[in-house]
């Protein structure tokens, strides 16, 4: 078990955070981070298979981006109504905008997230990542999941290689 | 930046729902101390819509000048020193910031900044974090901060 805090929206939405069952290792790709299921109740009970691993130098590029299965129900709490506090990211593969809400907060370089999502990214993202699959980086934490009530290990392998090729993704923009 | 969909239906719902108060009493031919009544209340409702019209525009110039200063303004960061709260809007924590700016060709300078932040946001406001900021060339002390 692991009790992550409240890093990305869905681990606020959460409660506090709590990764159970958890396990600690490498993820794939020289990442290490920590798999598991994460759970919550809000009229019902949703379930995500999630990964968690750290990226502390994104934050100086882009302190949030979120990448988001479009439809996924996630809690729009942060509105005062008067002031956007998500900016969507324009891209042109309709494949990846089909599939995915992509914002970030105002006034991120958009040079720098316009190369994140290099066309092969994009080209990962909308037709090789696992079914259900979204990522939310915030402050330096990367956290991947699916919407699997029960996943099996075939399905977990699939989540942590996915969250090593997101994870080494923005490394290496961090690093260019 | 613009007012969002929650905006909106603030303002649509005091101006819609005051305008009824005040109308449809008389179009029905209600009593008239219920007229007096509903349209007092119905003219409150109509003045908080028009007041969040203003609130509104407000913000957008305030956005439109933000984002003057992040197209044209100095690219920098700024260090969070300290970092603390005590109060929320919204469930949200109004984060007291102090920071210091590293601002190139210019140089360092201490500031604070109020931000109302949502919760993993506010968590991760440390000591020792760098985010990005933007200032204004003309006024260094105008700044926007990346977070």
């Amino acid at each position: 078990m692991l009790d992550a805090g409240p890093l990305t929206p869905l681990l606020v939405e959460s409660g506090g955070g709590r990764i159970a069952p958890a396990a600690h290792g490498p993820l794939g790709d020289g990442v290490d981070g920590t798999i598991g299921q994460l759970a919550y109740t809000r009229n019902k009970t949703f379930r995500f298979a999630v990964a968690l691993t750290e990226i502390p130098a994104s934050t100086a590029f882009a302190p949030r981006v979120f990448c988001v299965r479009s439809g996924r129900s996630t809690r729009d709490d942060e509105f005062y109504g008067f002031e956007a506090r998500h900016s969507k990211l324009w891209t042109e593969s309709l494949a990846l905008n089909e599939r995915y809400r992509i914002a970030t907060s105002p006034f991120q370089d958009q040079n720098w997230l316009r190369q994140l999502f290099a066309p092969a990214f994009v080209h990962w993202l909308a037709d090789a990542a696992p079914p259900g699959f979204s990522f939310e980086l915030a402050y330096g934490a990367l956290l991947c999941s699916t919407e699997d009530d029960d996943p099996d290990p075939a399905a977990l392998a699939d989540l942590a290689a996915a969250t090593a090729h997101v994870a080494t993704r923005i490394r290496r923009e961090c690093e260019e | 930046m613009q007012l969002n969909r929650v905006g909106i239906a603030l303002i649509a719902f005091f101006g819609l729902v005051g305008l009824g108060f005040v109308v449809v009493p008389v179009v029905v031919g209600a009593d008239g101390q219920i007229v007096a009544i509903l349209g007092l209340l119905g003219a409150i409702w109509v003045i908080v819509a028009g007041g969040l019209v203003l609130y509104a525009r407000h913000q957008r110039r305030k956005a439109a000048h933000q984002d003057e200063v992040f197209r044209t303004g100095i690219r920098g960061t700024a260090t969070v020193l300290e970092a603390g709260s005590n109060m929320t809007v919204n469930e949200m924590p109004m984060m007291n910031l102090r920071l210091e700016l590293d601002i190139p060709g210019v140089g360092t300078r201490r500031t604070s900044r109020r931000e109302v932040m949502p919760v993993f946001a506010a968590n991760r406001m440390a000591p020792g974090l760098v985010l990005p900021a933007y200032f204004n060339g003309a006024d260094p002390g105008d700044f926007v901060l990346v977070w």
